[in-house]
């Protein structure tokens, strides 16, 4: 089965995931959520896994972080690949870790050319000592930092080059680092290296509660917005024939499993039409 | 230092200060980053400590959670593992002094989480001709002797309604959490059972493990309870 659209695995959907008979189904985890030694949560993974594709997110590597990536950390994540054979593995853009304190966030750094060689170096540490390819996703962005001698864009075509690695585009992080830095979203699409992305993330924003629609918060605790699937039109355009396996992700008021279907179906029509709503529809 | 240590470092330091100033602490967007990393911290707490988050109520449990994150900031990504020291934290704040049992009861809390995650044994048909030398705890088996009532507290708020006019008779008492079919159960435990328990923890063989039991007490039936509530099994 060739994985096309995919879904973020609630555990509370365990049973409709598992029979689900939609062609072309995959789920993702956090990897996090799975690092522990036994028990009913790796059980009902296995379960899953036996039926579905899997892929594996992460979200505590600190790619983006001045010091090597944890080699525990690592070891840890290479047990779940060897465990769960998941089809794409991926990380983010981003640092988590400093002065040994683990922050549960996604946190942004200057992208110069000093912080791509240490991104690079982590990259290439994460993929040798994990023995395969890794995905590296765009983050959601909320401050203009200064010192940027990169746009993100060239920054992730840079790393692709100098590691091998492949890109997960979140089309929703781009909405709201548009939105939230004041740049054209669709300019940054049309930017991407469209050859090295193996994965794309959908999900829903909110706007911050005191600053407004000024400041979109990545929650993923609402339906994908209008914006949002028309720039995921617009890159599935640039993709042509070859649609990267997408992901609608939701943490948050997590809905029915019938009502995540079908923003899942939604996506998995417009990678079958290349970005086109068909006439049918 | 590098540059990006260096901004890595300060930016750090402004995400756990109580009152961030400098450019980058009020720059619009900072505080989105400030709440996701307390918010996290304190959501993966209350995760694993349902019960005090019962007892402390949504904001007192959200104030403990912060004092304790500055106190012992997580050091892993893994978030569910996050808090082993809380128990211990409360025990040492002055206000808890009101709540003797809080400390126990995130004792418990802890127990539980750590008895879902352990790791799993297969189970083992022994032959007919099997001698078993000694007893050994399942990994997921875990149990503690409390000064607290703190057991009878702990079941009262895992059933609805159950803590509604609780007055729990003031003693010691003992708790043994075991996993089986996919959830973890807590029990309670008297001091015959708690003590061989610790016994088969610490290696007896089964010849010497009377040995650690008041005299009144009938090996065989403690031993064939915890066996059977898959607490312990023969090797």
């Amino acid at each position: 089965m060739v994985p096309t659209a995919g879904l973020s695995f609630k555990p509370v959907h365990f049973e409709e995931a598992l029979a689900s008979p939609a062609a072309g189904l995959w789920f993702e985890v956090h990897a996090e959520n799975y690092m522990v030694a036994g028990g009913p949560r790796l059980a009902m993974l296995e379960a899953l896994r036996r039926e579905k594709p899997l892929s594996l997110h992460g979200v505590g590597l600190s790619l983006a972080g001045a010091a090597d990536p944890d080699s525990g950390h690592l070891a840890a994540l290479k047990a779940l690949c060897g465990r769960f054979q998941p089809f794409l593995v991926s990380e983010h853009l981003a640092w988590s870790r400093s002065g040994g304190i683990a922050f549960p966030d996604l946190l942004p750094f200057p992208r110069t050319s000093e912080a791509l060689r240490r991104v690079a170096r982590n990259i290439d540490l994460a993929q040798t000592a994990l023995g395969r390819q890794i995905l590296i996703e765009n983050p959601s962005l909320y401050l203009a930092l200064e010192g940027h001698e990169w746009s993100e864009t060239d920054f992730l075509a840079e790393l692709v080059r100098r590691t091998g690695c492949r890109l997960l585009v979140d089309v929703n992080n781009v909405f709201v680092s548009a939105r939230n830095l004041g740049f054209p979203a669709e300019a940054y699409v049309d930017a991407l290296p469209v050859d090295a992305i193996g994965e794309i993330h959908l999900a829903g924003h909110r706007p911050d509660p005191v600053h407004g629609a000024a400041l979109l918060i990545d929650s993923h605790d609402a339906p994908v917005s209008d914006e949002v699937w028309d720039l995921y039109a617009r890159l599935l355009a640039r993709l042509g024939r070859m649609p990267a396996p997408t992901l609608v992700e939701r943490d948050g008021d997590v809905p029915a499993f019938e009502t995540l279907m079908a923003e899942r179906n939604r996506a998995a029509s417009l990678m079958r039409h290349g970005g086109r709503v068909p006439a049918y529809a | 230092m590098p540059e990006l240590a260096a901004f890595q470092e300060a930016f750090a330091e402004a995400l756990l200060a109580p009152e961030p100033d400098g450019r980058l602490a009020r720059a619009r967007g900072f505080a989105v980053y400030r709440n996701t990393c307390a918010h996290g911290v304190v959501e993966a707490l209350r995760a694993a400590y349902p019960t005090v988050d019962c007892l402390l109520g949504e904001e007192g449990f959200t104030a403990a959670a912060l004092a304790f994150r500055d106190a012992q900031p997580p050091a892993s990504p893994v978030l569910s593992d996050y808090g082993a020291g809380f128990p211990g934290f409360l025990a040492r704040q002055p206000w808890t002094s009101e709540l003797p049992y809080l400390a126990d009861v995130a004792t418990l809390d802890r127990l539980a989480l750590e008895a879902l995650a352990a790791a799993d044994r297969a189970p083992v048909l022994s032959p007919a001709t099997f001698r078993p030398l000694a007893l050994a705890l399942h990994p997921a088996t875990r149990f503690a002797w409390l000064e607290t009532p703190a057991v009878t507290i702990w079941l009262a708020h895992r059933s609805p309604g159950g803590f509604d006019d609780l007055e729990p008779e003031w003693r010691p008492e003992g708790a043994l959490l075991t996993r089986l079919a996919g959830g973890v159960a807590l029990q309670p435990i008297g001091r015959a059972e708690h003590r061989l328990l610790a016994a088969v923890a610490a290696g007896a063989s089964l010849a010497t493990l009377g040995t650690a039991l008041p005299a009144e007490s009938d090996l065989p039936i403690l031993i064939a309870r915890l066996i059977a509530c898959g607490a312990v099994f023969p090797v």
